[in-house]
């Protein structure tokens, strides 16, 4: 990952067409200004890592093999004092 | 009674006071806005939440609580609006919303949960959101057996 230190009132650019400017920057965080074309996604990447998780979490195999990966966690969660030795 | 088609269990009847709105779906499915929350005695504490739209698709979840009962809420300003939460106040779980993680079942060994970005639901106005957030402070894929060993409560639905 390419490393840069910028100030408030500073920007970089990304290719030809992508401008980043850091508007404020505190404790909180950093305010980003982004000039970019129109037709250039610009997204949190928690969005996408949440639309894609979806995805998968909407794949989600029959019941059976899923209980079956739950199964350690759902005895430990129903079970917890009553039989610590099975849980594997 | 309406009758729901289910992913997992055939034909249900169902009260339109048990249906979930999301009125701007969950992010790569924004056109799913109605969801049955079901509970079976037999895989609890799972939640299975079930499309009214399409019967194919049910999304398995747990109460973040179960996965981690130290879990902290944090629902962003705009998410506290579009569910007409109090913005100021400290939210009450299980009481005023209710917090489920998605589980995904992509890997060989393990199943994964979502404490990225949790579902909160209004329980008085039944209304959900998936509220992403922002804070770097959960996991989008926590790993559930590395959870295993921790104690959790009961919690309702």
């Amino acid at each position: 990952m390419l490393v840069l230190r910028r100030r408030v009132g500073e920007s970089l650019l990304i290719g030809d067409e992508i401008e980043i400017e850091i508007l404020d920057a505190n404790q909180q965080g950093a305010k980003i200004g982004i000039r970019a074309p129109r037709e250039t996604l610009v997204l949190r990447k928690e969005l996408k890592l949440t639309a894609q998780q979806n995805t998968t979490a909407a794949e989600a195999p029959p019941l059976a093999d899923c209980e079956h990966k739950l199964k350690n966690f759902r005895r430990t969660a129903q079970e917890p004092s009553l039989r610590p030795d099975k849980q594997n | 009674m309406p009758v729901a088609q289910t992913k997992y269990f055939g034909c249900l009847d169902y009260s339109p006071e048990s249906v979930f709105d999301f009125p701007a779906g969950l992010p790569a499915f924004e056109n799913q806005d109605q969801f049955l929350f079901l509970e079976a005695q037999q895989y609890a504490p799972l939640v299975f939440l079930q499309s009214l739209r399409t019967p194919g698709l049910c999304f398995l979840a747990l109460p973040v609580q179960v996965i981690d009962p130290n879990y902290e809420l944090a629902v962003s300003e705009e998410d506290r609006r579009a569910l007409a939460l109090d913005p100021a106040r400290q939210l009450v779980q299980g009481v005023e919303v209710l917090a489920l993680a998605l589980l995904s079942f992509g890997g060989e060994t393990s199943a994964s949960a979502n404490l990225m970005a949790p579902i909160i639901v209004n329980l008085a106005t039944r209304r959900a959101l998936q509220a992403i957030r922002w804070d770097a402070r959960y996991s989008h894929q926590q790993a559930i057996p590395a959870l295993a060993a921790r104690r959790t409560e009961d919690r309702a639905c």
